[in-house]
């Protein structure tokens, strides 16, 4: 009985009695600046204060004895230390240290070009890549960037001196064989995959990460959409075609499938062709995606697309100007791509993809017959792991595989490539002010059965809140191209090694970047290959005998501040280059590389008429041609280009659904641009190379049902 | 004998709801805090002072609600984008936290719904085709979890309030929604002191100025 009494007592007592502990004083960072707004509390209790715009604070706890104090700030490494309270004054002054993973540390950068949704600082929105040039292709988007050249006679990321086999694409981690629409001559081909399936892109005009290979100048990096924000069916018309396509959202998944006919006939009877078309390009296009979210940071994607069409022309045959050479091509392209992505424990991340392409064309040319099969299938896996705050360790294994098979008339060819790469890539934030990324990469080729291996250094050092200054040096290497290796195996690796120096400045309303760059290339391959358009000259042998180089500064300035509901970017590119390489006799600037290259996008959102719309200006000095009459090999320089091309989207609804009306012109002026000319055997007739119409017009509209208003 | 575990009983009871009451003394204390907070200082003052509840209420999802909450209205009051995505990054943190305390729960919903509204009037131009449509989920979700708590309409009515016209927003859409909110607020009893009950004053000023109009 007494001794229940005496707990009562306890028990009041402890709930009567008590005193109280002030405790006060300021929250620094290291650098001694305050750090207003700090949560500063007695672990475990409702005791606490924040910290006043001096870093100062104060406050009064009732409890008593043994006990945690806690300062917690955005950004900042959590203050702990152990505390008596017991009713005496106590003054603690803080230093809070840096949380390096948090927003608004530096991030390697050189070389590379970002459009995100995310929100760190990025360059480019998605949108832009939508939005820019007349065409929606996301090809012609970054051709407005600085690196790249505005090539208007064929496909392809032309970068920094580098040929268009020099860039790879690269979705969700895994190489792409094929991203663009089979080739046609003198004509450019689209790239084959919707700018809206994408919501990262990374474009690197050099020195960019060892996880990606084969590539001497230039990786773009798409990241697919995850999970769609909503379960949605959507038409489009266009003057080229329709299509359409339904999403469907579960919780955890969604599932979409997606079909299109294209044909180009009527658009060529209403506008005039240049090119001699017999039967204009008609195509059939269909994909499923598929998206499953495993876990909070899990992801399973699988992609499938396939695509294929049917055209035929007349081309000019210039030896003899009263007959026209056929070309006739079917093509078909089927992609698969899967791939899934998990994080383990508190540092591992896991990455695992396949993927599988099989593209063919069947190409009748004059009395030839041409067929060209291509099939890829190529797995990679990457980990991740999380050392310390800042640092990262990655590393990973690819391996393709590519059966070429090609047939001209009754010869038949074919190859098979095994290629295998490893790679170990480390993240370090040295200070919050350094970051390195340090790797390399090994590869081996079965074909050529060589190795290499390639080392990649990046550097960023961040000056100020908004700006960085990068530096990088990488060694990359690329197998000769497919028409090489049907000649002969006896061959290395491509090389090229790039020095790239970087300032940008990215802010809450303008961004600049001026990047200065060095290309060195060694080992390009020589040899005279018969494909279009090749140099009528004397027959060179197969060797790695080719060298090279490319300099030059690309300047970007982007602009948000000074229109209120628009903003515009400025890119120029200059570039110096030559190389000796196919069948060049010397070294010489290739037909691919302008000196100057300049752009201007400008884009407004007209509220008034819910009209967005977009101007594109692209200016180019004139490019190197091949003139046999002339004793300096590609020693002509073709007329400087100009194009001004416009577009708007004009926002609405019918019937209650989501519209948009889609107007484009390319070239509005109407300047006639040359690429170049061809030659006649003899040299004694030339054809300029000019763009397949004048002016091209696009009209189309995109409906949306279901999704009532935008908001 | 029997008293005496009796009083212990009583005296225990006493002192836990003591504790229950210092919760709901502090959450009130705090949400005056919101009512008056005019400035982002102010908002990450109330923010804290919640954050601290909640980490002491472990199983309470509440205060991590109005974590999310401060720091979700901090951003309206911040200048600089990149600022405003920071306040919003940890308004998206603390919800989930409280979403997973709290599964299914309407206010949980609207107020997602609300920081992904934040997250496209930050850059509509470029976001609102994204975080457009990932609020127009949530809020239906809210809607769907309780029919009656009239914060979905509300936002959803803002929102419709300050698109333009012709994207098929404007006063005249947003006011059939603002009235269904107002009558839903009438109707609305939250469940006790402390739990959600805000956006009736927005919605009252809302209604008034469109129909000054």
């Amino acid at each position: 009985m007494k001794i229940i009494y005496l707990l009562l007592f306890i028990i009041v007592y402890s709930l009567v009695i008590y005193s109280q502990t002030k405790i006060s004083g300021t929250i620094k960072d290291v650098n001694n600046a305050p750090l207003p707004g700090a949560n500063i509390y007695i672990k475990d209790t409702y005791d606490g204060i924040s910290s006043l715009a001096d870093g100062s604070f104060s406050f009064v706890t009732d409890e008593e004895g043994e006990a945690i104090f806690v300062v917690s700030f955005v950004g900042y490494k959590n203050f702990e230390q152990a505390i008596s309270l017991d009713g005496k004054d106590k003054i603690i002054d803080v230093i809070l240290e840096e949380e390096s993973t948090e927003m608004g540390t530096v991030t390697v950068s050189a070389g590379s070009f970002e459009a995100s949704d995310e929100n760190k600082a990025v360059i480019l929105r998605p949108l832009d890549i939508v939005s820019t040039g007349s065409d929606a292709d996301i090809y012609s988007t970054l051709e407005t960037l600085p690196g790249a050249q505005q090539i208007g006679e064929t496909e392809g990321l032309f970068v920094r001196g580098g040929s268009a086999s020099e860039t790879k694409t690269i979705i969700d981690e895994m190489i792409v064989q094929n991203p663009f629409f089979s080739s046609i001559p003198d004509l450019p081909s689209r790239g084959r995959f919707s700018p809206f399936l994408f919501k990262g892109t990374i474009f690197s005009t050099g020195g960019y990460s060892a996880q990606y290979g084969q590539a001497l100048s230039s990786v773009l990096v798409l990241k697919t959409e995850d999970l769609p924000k909503q379960t949605l069916s959507a038409i489009s018309l266009m003057a080229l075609g329709f299509g359409g396509s339904h999403t469907q959202l579960w919780e955890n998944s969604s599932l979409s499938a997606e079909a299109g006919y294209y044909n180009l006939d009527p658009y060529f009877k209403l506008q005039p062709q240049r090119a001699d078309w017999i039967k204009a390009p008609e195509s059939f296009a269909g994909s499923m995606n598929f998206r499953h979210k495993t876990s909070d940071n899990g992801m399973l994607k699988a992609f499938t697309s396939y695509s294929g069409g049917d055209l035929s022309l007349y081309t000019p045959n210039l030896d003899a100007l009263t007959q026209k050479d056929l070309f006739r091509m079917k093509d078909g392209n089927f992609f698969f791509n899967t791939n899934y992505r998990e994080i383990f424990g508190e540092d591992w991340t896991f990455f695992s993809g396949y993927s599988f392409s099989n593209d063919y064309n069947k190409i009748n040319l004059t009395s030839d017959y041409i067929e060209q099969s291509q099939i890829l299938n190529t797995g990679k896996v990457t980990l991740s792991k999380k050392l310390f705050t800042g640092t990262f360790l990655t590393f990973g294994s690819e391996v393709q595989n590519i059966i070429y098979d090609n047939t001209f008339n009754i010869f038949n060819k074919k190859l098979n490539e095994m290629y295998i790469a490893g790679y170990i890539e480390s993240d370090i934030s040295i200070s919050k002010d350094i970051a390195a990324r340090i790797g390399f990469r090994g590869e081996h080729s079965k074909l050529i059965d060589k190795f290499n291996f390639a080392p990649r250094i990046s550097l960023a050092y961040k000056l100020g809140k908004y700006d960085q200054l990068n530096f990088a040096y990488g060694q990359f290497y690329q197998a000769p191209a497919k028409d090489f290796l049907l000649q002969t195996t006896d061959l290395n690796y491509e090389q090229a090694d790039h020095y790239i120096l970087n300032y940008q400045y990215i802010g809450e309303k303008t961004t600049f970047r001026i990047e200065a760059y060095y290309k060195d290339y060694d080992q390009l391959t020589k040899g005279t290959i018969f494909t279009y358009p090749y140099f009528n000259l004397p027959l060179t042998s197969f060797t790695n005998a080719g060298k090279g180089y490319a300099k030059g500064i690309d300047v970007f300035w982007k602009d948000n501040q000074l229109f209120d509901f628009g903003y515009y970017w400025i890119s120029y590119s200059y570039l110096d280059t030559k190389r000796e390489y196919l069948n060049y006799p010397t070294l010489a600037t290739p037909p691919f590389a302008a000196p100057h290259t300049f752009s201007f996008v400008f884009k407004y959102w007209l509220q008034d008429i819910t009209t967005f719309a977009g101007v594109t200006y692209s200016f180019a000095t004139g490019r190197p041609y091949f003139n046999p009459n002339n004793p300096e090999f590609l020693g002509d320089r073709a007329k400087n280009y100009h194009n001004l091309s416009l577009n708007f989207s004009y926002i609405t609804s019918i019937f209650d659904n989501f519209t948009v009306v889609f107007f484009s012109v390319d070239n509005l002026i109407g300047y006639n641009n040359v690429f170049g000319y061809r030659y006649s055997t003899d040299g004694t007739i030339k054809s300029p190379v000019v763009a397949p119409a004048l002016r091209t017009a696009f009209i189309g509209m995109f409906i949306s049902i279901g999704q009532v208003n935008p908001y | 004998m029997k008293y005496a575990l009796l009083s212990i009983l009583a005296l225990l009871f006493v002192n836990n709801s003591f504790a229950q009451d210092k919760y709901e003394k502090t959450m009130k204390k705090n949400l005056a805090k919101i009512d008056s907070a005019k400035s982002v200082e102010s908002y990450i003052e109330a923010a804290n002072s919640f954050e601290r509840i909640a980490l002491t209420e472990k199983d309470k999802w509440l205060p991590y609600y109005y974590v999310s909450f401060c720091y979700t209205l901090a951003n309206y009051q911040a200048k600089e984008n990149s600022e405003k995505d920071s306040y919003l990054d940890k308004a998206d943190s603390f919800i989930h936290l409280a979403d997973s305390l709290a599964p299914n729960n309407s206010e949980i919903y609207t107020l997602r719904g609300m920081i992904s509204q934040s997250r496209m009037a930050v850059d509509p131009m470029s976001r609102w085709m994204k975080y457009g449509a990932e609020a127009d989920r949530l809020f239906k979700k809210a809607v769907e979890l309780d029919s009656l708590n009239p914060r979905p309409d509300y936002l959803v009515g803002t929102g419709l309030f300050y698109t333009p016209e012709q994207f098929g927003g404007g006063p005249k859409t947003a006011k059939p929604l603002l009235k269904k909110a107002l009558d839903k607020f009438n109707n609305f009893v939250p469940e006790n002191e402390i739990a959600p009950n805000w956006g009736r004053e927005m919605t009252e000023q809302m209604l008034n100025e469109i129909n000054k109009k």
